[in-house]
């Protein structure tokens, strides 16, 4: 559909979510221990690699989202739950910074394992 | 779009996508009437006074103040704002143990219908590398030192979701109305770069 001028307030307001009312069960709980799979796709991924490999806290569970890796490559949709995830600052970079600092990141669950 | 004769060279990134905008057009893909409308929007209509009318009825309204934390989306679409870049909201309390600040390290995703488009240090390498790793030297670099007693907590926000920091209310401000309070927020101090302002005759501590 072309988008013309009279459409663009009622798209920009209504916007377009990726979130998917699809029955897909959870694959970890709030306060579950996770480990981020070390992987390294060529293609898309919405994991950022500083996270591959280490150990967090899942925190809160956003629901269920269309899988960016598929959905970006048409290929069959994989719906999942998105996470926010937390980190130590010292998980991600060591003893050097700050003992109370966190970083939260929203993984997907295809990105992790219980550990 | 016409162009001045005079005047620095483009850049390459602007020509390129003159060019693609050209082919776009040309092949009937795009309509530029539209697309004036939605840069208009954007840089005209809508900015980061939305997110601050959000932050100043939280803070004079506990019960919103609830239902934003609870559920942002709904919260913020109560006051008029909803749709592209703001489908799934998150807001995320600043309080005396914990700043949050915020940033998409894979691109930059940002909460168009409150915030507006992204300032370009958002999208820029530099910020988005190092805030993850050193969010207390970047956040002394935009003039904010967080105490060594505060966890700073950075949320990459490279999903679906995206995020608004409620900022703490400043002191001295218990007599201010909403609409003065709105004035106090800063587009920064809902990304977390920054704080609200302090209240006129204030002081911050």
């Amino acid at each position: 559909m072309l988008l013309t001028p009279d459409i663009v307030p009622a798209v920009t307001s209504t916007g377009a979510t990726a979130r998917v009312a699809a029955n897909v069960a959870p694959r970890f709980r709030v306060g579950d221990q996770i480990l981020v799979n070390n992987i390294h796709p060529t293609t898309h991924t919405r994991l950022p690699a500083y996270l591959r490999g280490k150990r967090g806290v899942i925190e809160r569970d956003h629901g269920v989202f269309a899988y960016p890796e598929h959905h970006a490559h048409h290929l069959p949709e994989k719906p999942q739950h998105c996470y926010a995830v937390r980190f130590t600052a010292r998980e991600l970079w060591g003893s050097a910074v700050n003992s109370r600092d966190t970083l939260v990141a929203d993984l997907f669950d295809d990105y992790m394992e219980l550990r | 779009m016409s162009r001045p004769h005079a005047g620095p060279p483009e850049s390459d990134p602007a020509i390129l996508t003159r060019a693609i905008e050209s082919l776009l057009t040309e092949k009937g893909l795009i309509d530029p009437k539209a697309l004036d409308a939605m840069v208009d929007t954007y840089e005209n209509k809508i900015g980061p006074r939305n997110g601050a009318k959000v932050v100043a009825r939280a803070w004079v309204d506990p019960g919103y103040k609830a239902r934003l934390l609870a559920d942002a989306t709904a919260a913020i679409k109560e006051l008029g704002f909803s749709g592209l870049q703001g489908e799934d909201m998150v807001v995320v309390e600043n309080t005396a143990d914990v700043h949050n600040v915020l940033v998409c390290t894979l691109c930059s995703c940002y909460p168009w219908p409150t915030l507006g488009l992204p300032p370009n240090w958002y999208k820029a390498a530099p910020y988005r590398a190092r805030v993850v790793a050193d969010p207390r030297g970047v956040l002394k670099e935009f003039g904010l030192e967080v105490p060594e007693t505060t966890e700073i907590r950075t949320w990459d926000t490279t999903a679906e979701l995206r995020y608004l920091v409620l900022p703490q209310r400043p002191a001295g401000t218990e007599n201010l109305s909403e609409e003065q309070l709105a004035d106090l927020v800063t587009r920064d101090s809902m990304i977390g770069v920054g704080l609200a302002k302090a209240a006129r005759g204030e002081t911050r501590a």
